[in-house]
């Protein structure tokens, strides 16, 4: 029983802590955002423009190869190119997210080093950025493919995405900080994992036996519910559930982690 | 009884060292220790009053770094705990937290919230900020561009400016050069003054006896003594004087060397720093470099001329005899001695001094001259070796000074 509370416990703390935090630190939160898009826009010529002309670019590339040069299509259901516009846009979100929380403590260092910084905001600052960028593109995207009352239901698209990434977010800055290898191969990781999403395709197009495999990646189900969500397509209880029961799983190991983590942080760089 | 402004329990710091850097990530993720402990603070216990100034000193490695990191929450302790009463501002590594793409602007607004300021508070504050550090439109501009100087200001005027209850120092007494040095020494004055409490830990005996109110000695981590500072510094500086005498020697009694001192004067109110003009050593009244004189029968007179500045307080002088491995024989300074220097009729600041009879063995001796401010403490100019004294005796007397004495029946 004590097991379950403690569990309970931090899953609830590691939760909450970093919202908490982020609402009593908001002036310093606001501020870390901007220099967030300062860094990504300064010394370019189209400045401020770049966060959203970015994953417009990225749409652009993935239309182009898949649509015109590959010249996919579906067998029944919504068009091809929007199931991809719809599943690749969170995906770029994430893949952008999962990769910099990787680096997340060595870009942030210069913060925390030598100020009493609270660390615990980090997770949720680095996903706050990609999430609003992305988020803009995303509801523009769906006003065109779907009207604005599907436009207003992408709006809870990536925040759902954030919060399940929370637990990743306070694992990998972890891994990545004190185990060089694993920053080198989270480009690879990330890639395996879009495969093993139907982003690129629908499950309908892979081989029975092969279409169980992509269940065993909750970004499959998590996919599946957007695309539902969005497109109408069929989403089950099943696709909540199961993501949801692997979050409350990583949720309290994750924030137990982070915390363990803070005293080498601050000392390791 | 008021609250005291910090309380230290058993407070330790243990430095985590492993063979391989993967049985870090194994503790981290085991709860399980794999680590080799590098001692750096043993557990401390410590109560520092409100308006108190307390000075750390020691060697290096004796912990008071670790010490001070904790109390500024940039590390954790290991075990114990501790609480403060009132923000804390540090002055250990100025703009650390500055973000080179970002304009002095946007990092005051940053700097201020890592301290915890809120936006309205930071509001408040922003244009004494600016008008303190003196860097005019360079505010609007990435801090990138800023000269050392410039970043430096802004960063010290930060820090001093988020109305602390409690500063921590380490080592500095002022930063930046010219009229600013001298503009941020006040600055940690007014800080003083207004019963803020200070931590301040330093090498400089001499500034650590003259600020602090009580002293604390670290040594391998424990701490040694504590109390008045007179009686700490003594019983230090003696052990340093056994165990590494060239070492203490160099320590002057003036103040830390500064090498590079520009007279860059920014400030309004002050519109030049005073500054050493001439000095005149002479012997039975002969002027020279190099003097030649006789245990207990020369007279040393030393004259030195200084511009007084202008919006600063009369500067004083300090005078420093040292043998020729460097270490400090005598010292003499005017605030030490009550001494109020006045200007001569061209407006030049004089101090004289004579030393008569000058009870020096044999040896060389060599002579430096500091120019100081009103309380002795921040330094304007130092000169080195302004003359050399080779000395001469008559007598079979060792040592290095005949003291007066009397054989008695």
């Amino acid at each position: 029983m004590n097991f379950v509370q403690g569990y309970a416990r931090n899953i609830w703390s590691g939760f909450l802590t970093p919202y908490r935090s982020v609402f009593s630190h908001w002036s310093l939160y606001r501020i870390l955002v901007k220099r967030d898009i300062v860094n990504r826009t300064s010394g370019t010529m189209l400045g401020k423009l770049w966060p959203v002309v970015q994953p417009g670019l990225q749409m652009l590339g993935y239309w182009f190869l898949f649509d015109i040069v590959f010249a996919m299509r579906a067998n029944r259901g919504p068009g091809y190119l929007e199931y991809l516009l719809t599943g690749m846009l969170p995906w770029l979100c994430i893949a952008e997210i999962l990769g910099r929380s990787t680096n997340m403590f060595r870009e942030f260092s210069s913060l925390y080093r030598r100020n009493p910084f609270p660390l615990e905001i980090l997770p949720l600052l680095v996903m706050t950025i990609p999430c609003v960028v992305y988020g803009a593109v995303y509801f523009v995207l769906n006003f065109f493919l779907g009207g604005a009352e599907r436009a207003l239901m992408s709006l809870m698209v990536l925040p759902m995405f954030m919060l399940w990434l929370l637990p990743l977010a306070m694992i990998l800055p972890v891994l990545g900080l004190f185990i060089k290898d694993f920053t080198q191969a989270i480009p690879f990781l990330l890639m395996i994992t879009m495969f093993l999403t139907p982003i690129l395709y629908f499950p309908s197009m892979l081989p029975d036996g092969v279409r169980q495999i992509i269940w065993i990646n909750p970004f499959s189900d998590l996919m599946a519910v957007v695309h539902g969500v969005l497109q109408g397509m069929e989403f089950s209880l099943i696709n909540l559930v199961r993501p949801f029961l692997i979050w409350l799983l990583l949720m309290g190991p994750a924030w137990l982690v982070f915390k363990r983590s803070i005293p080498h942080i601050r000392e390791v760089l | 009884m008021p609250e005291p402004a910090i309380v230290l329990n058993d407070v330790s710091k243990y430095y985590k060292f492993y063979e391989r850097e993967f049985d870090r990530v194994r503790e981290i993720f085991s709860g399980k220790s794999h680590f080799k402990k590098i001692e750096a603070l043993k557990p401390v216990s410590l109560e520092v009053g409100k308006g108190e100034v307390l000075g750390i000193i020691g060697q290096n490695g004796a912990g008071k770094s670790t010490l001070l990191k904790v109390l500024a929450n940039t590390i954790l302790p290991s075990s114990g705990n501790f609480s403060i009463n009132g923000r804390v501002a540090a002055l250990l590594e100025l703009g650390a937290s500055f973000h080179p793409e970002m304009t002095g602007h946007e990092n005051v607004y940053l700097s201020c919230a890592i301290q915890g300021l809120k936006q309205q508070e930071i509001d408040e504050v922003y244009q004494e900020i600016v008008s303190f550090a003196e860097i005019g439109d360079f505010i609007h501009r990435p801090v990138k561009t800023y000269s050392s100087g410039m970043f430096v200001r802004l960063a010290f005027s930060i820090a001093t400016h988020i109305d602390p209850e409690i500063l921590i120092i380490d080592e500095a007494l002022s930063v930046g050069d010219g009229a600013f040095s001298r503009k941020s020494f006040d600055r940690i004055m007014d800080f003083k003054n207004a019963g803020k409490t200070i931590l301040f830990c330093s090498h400089s005996m001499y500034q650590v006896e003259v600020l602090c109110d009580r002293v604390v000695w670290l040594e391998n981590g424990s701490i040694r003594k504590s109390g008045e500072p007179v009686d700490v510094i003594t019983e230090y500086s003696e052990l340093m004087r056994i165990s590494a005498p060239k070492e203490e020697s160099l320590e002057r009694a003036s103040v830390e060397e500064k090498d590079n001192f520009q007279h860059q004067v920014e400030d309004a109110n002050i519109k030049s720093l005073p500054r050493i003009l001439d000095i005149q050593v002479s012997v039975d009244g002969k002027v020279s470099k190099v003097h030649k004189l006789v245990t207990g029968e020369s007279d040393l007179e030393i004259t030195v001329l200084f511009d007084p500045g202008e919006g600063v307080p009369m500067a004083s002088v300090a005078v420093g005899i040292s043998g020729g491995d460097g270490r400090l024989i005598t010292s003499a300074g005017t605030v030490n001695e009550g001494i109020t220097l006045l200007a001569n009729e061209k407006g030049q600041g004089v101090a004289r001094i004579i030393f008569p009879k000058l009870s020096l063995l044999r040896g060389n001796y060599f002579l430096d001259v500091a120019l100081l401010c009103e309380r002795g403490i921040h330094l304007y100019e130092t000169v080195r070796q302004v003359a050399e004294f080779n000395v001469q005796q008559s007598g079979l007397e060792r040592g290095i000074v005949l003291l007066p004495h009397e054989w008695l029946d």
